[in-house]
């Protein structure tokens, strides 16, 4: 790869933005990290990264940060559970990666990777998923429904000539800061300090969970590889809550008493704080559509990626161990 | 009864593909239809193996002349006899009268009503066919409340209404089992994701997930309902027009005429 190449990223302060953002400085490229706050503390430092304050919101920023770049790497999202204004959700999702679209035509970029999710997708029947397969239910779940939509944004300008790749990473962990769009590292930090104590259901639903470091190398390799309009699956291995909780009690030396919580009661709670979230404007800690989808697998296979673009998958056991490391020294 | 056969119209997408869903979930094999390249193999692969049911396919367009009969003629070929149909293919419009053009609304009532119509007619003489037969026709809440800028759209859902209630006296006792699909709004298309998304209130809480008007419609086919109007809402509005006086639905409809209006000419 030529170094001293100069490349764009938004989301930088996101959970895969800001590891993308240290591998490419890290790999001698000049970065243009675009965030809303450019003290915002979760921001990557490094000598080859240069921050642009901006908003995919605002169309002129994009354009200012992303001058002498040739690649754009768009990770900004609303990945969040719950927003105040549902709106929100289809402006950034939506909206927002149509302004980076149009502000890398504008600035003559050779090539953009877009990071889109394995919710466009969702639940999951009998075997993993992979990217040719229809979604089998509905889109309760805004942040589902916004990025599926952005996609058929982004394939629209594929047709018309851009060269985006589309990168769907699975549930990410990995050693990156505790926020609130990471449900893993929350629910490992929350257990090693004795706060997370339940067990959805039986705990027998699987969910694909993606190391960080993977997922960022996914990224990088589909710039070098990816077909323009394709999409790529960047998974990691399919894990059920009781398997996950096994490691996490194994790999860190604590055992806790977990206590398996019905499906069902978690839905009344959900229900009770969708209410409360609607009356008081305050954000929910759990919300139906997330507690439906307890009852659902969610497994996808990452073979695409791994023969194509040459992906990798670091095995749960190690990945897990590294991330619980980064928390308990953070 | 669970290796009986359902042949869905307008499965790749939307309502369609969540009947395809949720019939594969409780055993049927299934007979798909939809339009060219609108993903309906892939569909079918994943439905094959995911569900170990059978899965066979027409990529056609059901308003084509003879697209109805010749898929009969093929199933029987292949010693296929669909116990279930579900009528779904249906093409929509939220348009003044003039702004669509004359080949669209030609589309739309030989999609609406005269596929489901001929469909219907084959699925009923088929000559092998099973003892208790199921048919599911969609209508809309939109065929009973009365709106602007659905004038056709509307009509042709009428039509299916009267059509499935005029088949049901007719077929009372005969083994055969006609229900109408009442629903209200639904997320389904991606241009739908997008209207239904600037709506609020009542109007943003009565929209369904398709998989769930699936799931209410086979419940209430199977159960012998004759009219299925999924989703709470959408029933306590069918009651409210039950109970209340002309009068006063005139007076909410002009208020709501009133404020469209208001949209497209500001």
């Amino acid at each position: 790869m030529t170094t001293e190449q100069h490349v764009f990223v938004s989301g930088a302060s996101g959970f895969i933005g800001r590891s993308l953002c240290l591998e490419l400085a890290r790999r001698g490229h000049i970065v243009h990290a675009l965030c809303r706050n450019i003290t915002h503390p979760f921001l990557p430092q490094h000598n080859n990264i240069r921050f642009f304050r901006g908003d995919i919101l605002e169309k002129e920023t994009l354009s200012a940060a992303m001058e002498g770049c040739v690649q754009v790497y768009h990770t900004a999202a609303l990945a969040k559970m719950w927003c105040k204004n549902t709106d929100d959700f289809y402006q950034v999702n939506v909206t927002g990666t149509r302004h980076v679209l149009e502000a890398a035509v504008r600035q003559n970029i050779h090539r953009i990777v877009y990071t889109s999710t394995c919710g466009v997708w969702g639940p999951t029947v009998k075997y993993p998923m992979s990217e040719d397969d229809p979604r089998i239910g509905g889109f309760p779940i805004h942040y589902e429904r916004t990025k599926y939509l952005a996609e058929l944004e982004v394939r629209k300008w594929v047709q018309s000539g851009l060269d985006v790749v589309i990168v769907n990473p699975s549930r990410v962990y990995g050693e990156g800061p505790v926020t609130d769009s990471n449900t893993v590292s929350k629910m490992v930090s929350g257990y090693l300090k004795g706060r997370w104590r339940v067990i959805p259901g039986t705990g027998e639903n699987v969910a694909n969970y993606a190391f960080l470091d993977d997922v960022v190398q996914g990224h990088l390799k589909a710039m070098l590889h990816g077909e323009a309009g394709e999409r790529y699956i960047l998974g990691g291995e399919d894990i059920s809550f009781n398997q996950f909780f096994g490691a996490l009690a194994r790999l860190s030396g604590h055992k806790r008493r977990l206590f398996h919580v019905p499906v069902p009661v978690i839905k009344a709670y959900s229900r009770f704080e969708k209410l409360k979230s609607a009356l008081t404007g305050l954000p929910p800690h759990f919300l139906p559509e997330f507690a439906d989808r307890l009852n659902a697998d969610q497994k996808y296979s990452s073979t695409k990626a791994i023969t194509r673009l040459g992906y990798q998958i670091t095995p749960f056991a190690e990945g897990l161990k590294r991330t619980i490391e980064h928390i308990q020294n953070h | 009864m669970n290796t009986q056969t359902a042949l869905v119209t307008g499965a790749s997408e939307g309502l369609g593909k969540s009947f395809a869903f949720e019939l594969a979930g409780r055993g049927f094999h299934l007979v798909l239809v939809a339009l060219p390249k609108t993903g309906l193999p892939e569909l079918a692969r994943y439905i094959r193996i995911n569900f170990n049911v059978k899965v066979d396919i027409f990529e056609t367009d059901l308003t084509a002349s003879n697209s109805c009969t010749s898929i009969f003629k093929e199933l029987a070929n292949r010693s296929i006899y669909p116990g279930i149909l579900i009528n779904n293919a249906g093409l929509g419009n939220w348009s003044w009268f003039a702004d669509k053009s004359i080949s669209f609304y030609k589309t739309q009532i030989d999609l609406n009503i005269t596929s489901t119509v001929l469909l219907s007619r084959l699925f009923l003489e088929q000559p092998c066919r099973p003892e208790k037969l199921y048919l599911l026709n969609v209508g809309s809440l939109g065929g009973q409340f009365i709106v602007p800028k659905k004038q056709v759209y509307g009509a042709t859902k009428s039509f299916i209404s009267y059509f499935t209630r005029s088949l049901q006296l007719e077929l009372a006792g005969s083994g055969v089992q006609v229900s109408l699909l009442s629903p209200g709004g639904i997320h389904t298309k991606p241009e739908l994701l997008v209207m239904n998304h600037s709506l609020k209130g009542i109007s943003a809480a009565s929209i369904l997930e398709p998989d769930q008007v699936a799931r209410e419609a086979i419940d209430g086919l199977f159960k012998g309902k004759r009219e299925i109007v999924p989703g709470v809402l959408n029933r306590l509005m069918v009651f409210l027009d039950h109970i209340l006086p002309a009068m006063v639905k005139t007076l909410i409809i002009r208020k709501k005429l009133r404020v469209i209006l208001k949209q497209s000419n500001p």
